[in-house]
């Protein structure tokens, strides 16, 4: 299991860079960011070094944001690797609300960081297929 | 056409009934409705004190709020049984103004309505679409009464519906319209879109227009869009007063004649509640005669004016009010509807998830009103998803929507993005110039 932090921000330029500037400044990294375009707000997802300070940066700045688990998908980079742990989860009718994946890690496997509202029996599941989950110390 | 003959009695007959009219009123308030009597009391003014038409200074004001102390019908002359008819319109918060009509009030509305309607052109030969909204608003079945007195045939449309509006326009080859003026330039850009020449294709010749103010800018459009024969006069009043009905625009297009044996204009300024002379401008102040059910005693408007007392080339001798030029209050007008920010204000404060924070912007778009309120989000909580953001605006607008009876846009924006103010907040931004 990791941790996310979820910040809303306008749809306007330099929203974002707000928040990556607040980390920056509090030396926190960001391990993985997701935001897809919506018409006038979004939610920029990130995984971070320390979400309990990233939280407290943030909310200190004035930021609405909001830490909830997620669960971290070790994926060797193979063919067929992400479809076979999505089929895991489909064949168990797990719900998966949104998607993405980690920045680079050197040398290490990819991690897919997912978010369902079913949290226990994805892990449960994708844990009885082999699946690396990873935890938050192995980032 | 004139409708009737007080329309253009010298003023010293016209003030002759105005002051047995406001005898008579004064007395039925102090017997009947207990807030007049107290408000008077406690300014040491008995009925028998109204000598004349001056004295009318020394009456206390009545205020929008006074309505909502005595909601529903707290100032209402007499019994439930009598009335015949209840209206409402916005009220400063949640509740509505609730107004209501005798047999008689009704009869006189009605006449008061063809008045104006003759005043804008309008004959027994007209075939007349109402295109404001019907329901509680006085609006639609105050101008449809009136054209019925005159003998138009009159087709109940009620607004929207762009396409049915145009088929009838075509089809019952109607020649006056009744609507906001901002709908009617929509309409008439909407006609022209579809290919048709209003100037030829269709026998439209009148429009009776309402709800809102018309500027000279608009009423250029107005030109424009539906074509120079297109005659159009702008009418006043307020659910309060009576409805559509206190004064009209003749084809002299000089001010709004104000049917004076029915009401009593003044003009205060605002601040210092002082009666200002004729020709100043300030808020007008409506003082009703003879009505019954709801009796009406220098009724603070709100709205900015000045009052004329030149007889008009028309032939009538009724004093003239020009075109309203803003609110003393602020009260907004959107789509013809009026709204307060306080009305607003109270939706907001009963949801959690945003802040107590909120601006309004006024803009016209299409010629439609767009009212666009911005709030913070303040509930973390609703960062799970975008569903749960989508779903507090639809909260948010369906509130409103029920509150105001009218759509807004929403728009999020995080704590402490909006400006704080100390002392009074401007927290309406209305980018409506002259109307277009």
């Amino acid at each position: 299991m990791i941790r996310q932090i979820s910040v809303f921000v306008e749809n306007q330029p330099g929203s974002m860079m707000e928040v990556t500037s607040v980390l920056t400044e509090a030396q926190i990294n960001i391990r993985a960011i997701s935001m897809f375009d919506a018409p006038e707000f979004g939610i920029m997802r990130l995984v971070v070094s320390d979400p309990a300070r990233a939280k407290e940066e943030l909310t200190k700045r004035g930021f609405v944001n909001r830490v909830n688990n997620v669960i971290g998908a070790e994926l060797i980079d193979e063919n067929g690797n992400l479809n076979h742990m999505l089929k895991i989860l489909a064949d168990g009718k797990i719900n998966v609300n949104y998607i993405y994946s980690f920045v680079i890690r050197q040398g290490r496997a990819p991690v897919m960081v997912l978010h369902t509202d079913d949290f226990d029996r994805a892990e449960e599941v994708l844990k009885a297929a082999g699946v690396k989950l990873v935890e938050e110390e192995e980032l | 056409m004139i409708w009737a003959k007080e329309e253009t009695l010298p003023r010293s007959e016209i003030e002759a009934i105005q002051l047995a009219k406001l005898k008579d009123t004064v007395r039925y308030i102090y017997d009947r409705v207990k807030p007049y009597r107290d408000k008077m009391d406690a300014a040491h003014i008995k009925p028998e004190d109204i000598h004349t038409l001056e004295d009318l200074k020394k009456m206390p004001f009545t205020y929008k709020a006074d309505f909502r102390d005595n909601y529903p019908d707290g100032l209402f002359a007499v019994d439930k049984k009598e009335i015949i008819r209840y209206h409402a319109s916005s009220g400063t918060t949640g509740k509505p103004t609730v107004v209501g009509y005798t047999r008689n009030d009704l009869d006189m509305w009605l006449n008061n309505v063809a008045r104006l309607a003759c005043m804008g052109g309008a004959t027994a030969d007209d075939v007349a679409q109402i295109s404001f909204g019907y329901g509680t608003f006085t609006g639609a079945l105050g101008l449809h009464g009136g054209l019925e007195k005159i003998g138009a045939s009159v087709i109940p449309m009620s607004s929207g519906n762009t396409n049915k509006q145009i088929m009838f326009l075509q089809d019952m080859g109607v020649t006056l319209l009744v609507a906001t003026p901002s709908y009617a330039l929509h309409l008439g850009e909407e006609i022209r879109k579809r290919g048709i020449d209003p100037e030829k294709d269709l026998k439209l010749r009148i429009g009776l227009f309402g709800g809102e103010g018309m500027t000279e800018p608009m009423r250029d459009e107005m030109h424009k869009v539906w074509g120079p024969q297109f005659v159009c006069t702008q009418n006043y009043g307020m659910s309060e007063l009576c409805g559509p009905g206190v004064a009209g625009e003749c084809t002299e297009l000089c001010g709004m004649h104000i049917n004076e044996d029915w009401f009593i204009p003044e003009i205060i300024d605002p601040d210092t509640e002082e009666v200002l002379p004729p020709g100043e401008l300030g808020e007008l102040v409506v003082t009703c005669l003879g009505k019954e059910a709801l009796p009406l005693v220098r009724y603070r408007t709100g709205d900015l004016t000045r009052l004329m007392y030149e007889p008009c080339k028309c032939g009538r001798t009724t004093a003239r009010m020009e075109i309203i030029s803003g609110r003393a209050d602020d009260m907004l007008v959107i789509r013809g509807v009026n709204v307060f920010p306080t009305q607003i204000e109270e939706v907001l404060l009963k949801i959690d998830e945003i802040g107590p924070h909120y601006e309004i912007l006024v803009e016209r778009k299409n010629r439609l009103d767009v009212m666009t309120i911005t709030v913070e989000l303040i509930d973390d909580r609703l960062l799970d998803s975008y569903g749960k953001l989508n779903e507090l605006e639809a909260r948010i607008k369906s509130m409103l929507k029920s509150q105001l009876g009218l759509a807004t846009q929403i728009r999020l924006v995080g704590p402490n993005s909006l400006k704080r103010f100390e002392g009074k907040a401007k927290r309406v931004t209305d980018l409506r110039k002259d109307g277009l």
